[in-house]
C-alpha cells in the first residue's frame, strides 16, 4: 500500500515539470523573440533538416517503384494535351486548303470550318486552363503528408515508420503548442488592442498600437510555424498608399501584418473573426464594412479615398483577386482598388509547397478545417518581395493599370500571368469574352462575304 | 486508386493499347469525376462548369453530341439524360489520333466513325439527313454573337453552302428538282480530299513516368 502513494504524487510531479518546461520553453523560445522581433533561426535549421529527410523518403519511394517495374503517378501541372500551336484562321485555311482544291481567295463558309470548333471544345472537356489553377497545386516529391501522396503502394517498411512517427510529432505535439501559441497571440491582440483603444489619440497610442499589432502577428506567424524570406524591404509601403499582393489564403493577412504596419480592409464578420475586427479597430483606423455596404462600389471608393488622401494614415492592404488561387498563377485584378489614384506598392508571395499546401480551396474545406490542415503541416514556407512603388500613367485606365501591376507581381513570384478572372471559381463567365471568339470567326467568314458581293 | 472503380480492363479494348495507355484512362477518370462533383454519372448541366467551353459557339452542340445515342452504341437513337464513365470513354475515343500501323480497312474505318460523329452534330433532328433548316442552324450558331451581323446575311450564307453541297451531290438540279438534304453518303463526298482522321484527334502529351532526384 505504501507504494501506491508515492508513485501516484510521482506522475502528478512529472505532468506538473513536464508542462512547466514546455511553457518556459514556449515562452523563452516564442513568444519573448516575438515580442521583440528577433529570432534564434530554430525555424531555419528545423526546415533544412526536413528537405534532408524529404529527399530520402522520395528516393526510397523511387526505388520502390523500380523494384517493382512500375511507373509513378506523376502529377502534370502543365495540363495532359498537347494543344495544337496553330491560330484559329491558319487551321481552318489549312483544313479547306486539303480539301476541295479550291484558290483559297474564295473563303465562305465550309462544311468543314466546324470542325475546328469540335474540336477545341472537346480539348477543353478533357483539360481546362482554368479549373486547374483552383486545385491545390500537386507536387512531385512527397513531404510525408499523407494527403499528397498518391504512389502508397511502394512505400517501404522504414518510411512506413518514419510516416507514423512524423504523424505522432505533428498531431501530438505540434498541434497543441501551436494552439496554444494561437491563443496566445488572438488573445493578446484583443486585450491588447482594446487596452490601447482607451487611451487618447497621440503618438503614444500610435507607437503601442503598432507594437501590439506586431507582435501579435508575430505570435500568429509562430504558430503556423511561418517560415518566411522577406526580400527588398526597403521598397516596404508607406503612409497614404495602398499595398497590392496576391491571394492564395487567408494566412496571406498574417504574412504580410507581421511586417509592417497596415489599415486591414474589408468585410465586418460575424463570431470570433468579428471580435477580433471591432477590438482592432479601437486601437487602430481599419477600414471595415457592414455586409451591406459591400455591395455599394461608390461608397467603398469614396471611403478608401479619403483614408489615403490623409497622408498620416497608414497603408491600405488589399488583395484585389478577389479570392483564393491556388499560387502557380496570377489571375485577373479588379480594377477598383486601381481607381483610386493612390500610389500602388506591389507585393508578391510565393510559397513553397513542399513543406505544407497554403492554398485554400474555399469550395472544398471551410476554414476551421483548412486552419487545422495548416496547423498539421510541417511548416508555411514562403517568399515575398517587395516591389518598387507603381503609380497609374496619364494615358492608361485603371484595368490597364491593374494589369501591369499584376504582370509585375507575376513575374517576380514565377507565376503564370493569367488573364482570367478569379471569380470564376464560383460564377460562370461574363458574355463579353465569349462574343470575342464569335467576333473573330464571323469576321473571317463575314467579311471576304462583303468582299466579293462588293466586287 | 482513382482507377479501382470506374476503368475495368474491357475499356482497353475501346482503344488498342497503342493509342491509349491506362494510365491516360486514369487521367480521363480523374477529370470525369472532376466533372461529375464524385457522382457516377454526368448531366448536361455539369459541362457548365468549363468555363473556357462558353468560348466555344457550338457549345450546344458539343454537349449534346456526348448525350446523343447514336454516338454512344451503334443501332440507337434518341437522347440519353446522363452517361457514365463508359459513354464518356466512347466519345472521347472519337477523337483518338491514328496509328502508325493501321491499314486501309481500319483507316477508312476510322475515318468514317469520325465522319458519322460530324455529321450528327449537324443532323438534330436524327432523320438521317442534313436539311437546309439545319444547315442554317449550324451556321447561324458558329456566327452568332457577332452583333454586327444580320440574321439575313447568315442566312443568306447557309443558303449558298448549301446550293454548293447540292451541286457536288447531286450535279445540274432542273428547276422543280427539290434537294431534300445531305445524306451520310453525300457527307462522304463532301470531305473527300480533307484527311479529316489526321487533323480530329486530340493527343495526350508525352508522358514521362520516372519521378525527378532531387
Amino acid at each position: 500500500m505504501f507504494l501506491l502513494l508515492p508513485f501516484d504524487s510521482l506522475v502528478v510531479n512529472l505532468l506538473g515539470i513536464s508542462i512547466t518546461v514546455l511553457f518556459t520553453l514556449l515562452l523563452v523560445f516564442i513568444i519573448v523573440p516575438a515580442i521583440f522581433g528577433v529570432s534564434f533561426g530554430i525555424r531555419k535549421v528545423y526546415m533544412k533538416t526536413l528537405l534532408k529527410i524529404f529527399q530520402w523518403a522520395t528516393l526510397r519511394i523511387e526505388r520502390g517503384a523500380k523494384e517493382k517495374n512500375h511507373p509513378l503517378y506523376k502529377p502534370y501541372v502543365n495540363g495532359i494535351i498537347a494543344k495544337e500551336p496553330m491560330s484559329l484562321e491558319e487551321e481552318i485555311k489549312e483544313i479547306r486548303r486539303s480539301g476541295s482544291g479550291k484558290a483559297l481567295d474564295t473563303p465562305e463558309f465550309e462544311l468543314s470550318d466546324i470542325f475546328y470548333f469540335c474540336r477545341k471544345g472537346i480539348e477543353t472537356i478533357m483539360d481546362d486552363e482554368v479549373t486547374k489553377r483552383f486545385s491545390a497545386e500537386e507536387l512531385e516529391s512527397w513531404n510525408l503528408l499523407s494527403r499528397t501522396n498518391y504512389n502508397f503502394q511502394y512505400i517501404s517498411l522504414r518510411l512506413t515508420v518514419l510516416w507514423g512517427l512524423g504523424m505522432l510529432i505533428r498531431y501530438c505535439f505540434l498541434l497543441p503548442l501551436r494552439i496554444a501559441l494561437a491563443f496566445t497571440g488572438i488573445s493578446l491582440l484583443v486585450t491588447g488592442t482594446t487596452v490601447v483603444g482607451y487611451l487618447p489619440n497621440g503618438r503614444c497610442k500610435e507607437f503601442l498600437s503598432k507594437h501590439v499589432h506586431l507582435m501579435c502577428y508575430r505570435i500568429c506567424v509562430r504558430a503556423l510555424t511561418a517560415i518566411i524570406t522577406y526580400h527588398d524591404r526597403e521598397n516596404r509601403p508607406r503612409n497614404g498608399g495602398i499595398c497590392v499582393a496576391n491571394h492564395t489564403s487567408p494566412i496571406d493577412v498574417i504574412i504580410l501584418a507581421s511586417d509592417g504596419y497596415y489599415a486591414m480592409v474589408g468585410q465586418i464578420h460575424g463570431g470570433l473573426m468579428g471580435v477580433i475586427q471591432r477590438a482592432m479597430v479601437k486601437a487602430c483606423p481599419h477600414v471595415w464594412f457592414e455586409r451591406s455596404e459591400v455591395k455599394d462600389r461608390h461608397l467603398v471608393a469614396k471611403r478608401l479615398t479619403e483614408h489615403v488622401q490623409d497622408k498620416s494614415k497608414l497603408p491600405i492592404l488589399i488583395f484585389p483577386e478577389g479570392t483564393c488561387i491556388n499560387n502557380t498563377s496570377v489571375m485577373m485584378f479588379k480594377k477598383g482598388s486601381f481607381e483610386i489614384g493612390a500610389t500602388v506598392y506591389p507585393v508578391a508571395i510565393k510559397y513553397d509547397p513542399q513543406f505544407g499546401d497554403a492554398f485554400w480551396n474555399s469550395s472544398k474545406y471551410g476554414m476551421v478545417t483548412y486552419l487545422l490542415r495548416m496547423m498539421t503541416s510541417w511548416a508555411i514556407v514562403c517568399s515575398v518581395w517587395y516591389l518598387p512603388p507603381m503609380t497609374r500613367q496619364p494615358e492608361e485606365d485603371a484595368v490597364q493599370f491593374a494589369n501591369r501591376v499584376k504582370s509585375a507581381i507575376a513575374r517576380q513570384g514565377g507565376l503564370v500571368d493569367l488573364l482570367w478572372d478569379g471569380g470564376l471559381k464560383r460564377e460562370k463567365v461574363k458574355d463579353t469574352f465569349k462574343e470575342e471568339q464569335q467576333k473573330l470567326y464571323s469576321k473571317m467568314i463575314v467579311g471576304n462575304h462583303e468582299d466579293r458581293s462588293r466586287s | 486508386l482513382p482507377c479501382a472503380q470506374g476503368a475495368h480492363p474491357h475499356h482497353l479494348s475501346l482503344f488498342s493499347p497503342l493509342a491509349v495507355t491506362s494510365e491516360q484512362i486514369e487521367h480521363l477518370h480523374r477529370r470525369f469525376k472532376q466533372l461529375s462533383r464524385d457522382q457516377l454519372t454526368i448531366r448536361k448541366e455539369n459541362f457548365d462548369s468549363i468555363p473556357d467551353l462558353e468560348f466555344n459557339p457550338i457549345r450546344g452542340k458539343i454537349v449534346h453530341a456526348f448525350f446523343d445515342k447514336r454516338n454512344l452504341r451503334q443501332e440507337s437513337d434518341g437522347l440519353a439524360d446522363e452517361i457514365n464513365f463508359e459513354d464518356f470513354l466512347t466519345i472521347m475515343s472519337y477523337f483518338r489520333p491514328i496509328e502508325m500501323n493501321m491499314d486501309e480497312e481500319q483507316l477508312d474505318h476510322f475515318r468514317k466513325k469520325k465522319l458519322k460523329f460530324l455529321f450528327h452534330m449537324y443532323d438534330s433532328d436524327h432523320d438521317g439527313k442534313i436539311t437546309l433548316q439545319e444547315y442554317r442552324n449550324v451556321v447561324e450558331e458558329l456566327l452568332s454573337g457577332n452583333p454586327h451581323l444580320e440574321k439575313e446575311s447568315a442566312r443568306s450564307i447557309a443558303d449558298g453552302a448549301m446550293m454548293e453541297a447540292a451541286s457536288i451531290c447531286v450535279g445540274q438540279m432542273g428547276p422543280d428538282q427539290v434537294y431534300e438534304g445531305i445524306t451520310f453518303e453525300d457527307f462522304l463526298k463532301m470531305w473527300q480530299g480533307i484527311d479529316i482522321e489526321t487533323k480530329m484527334h486530340v493527343r495526350f502529351l508525352n508522358m514521362e513516368t520516372i519521378a525527378h532526384c532531387y
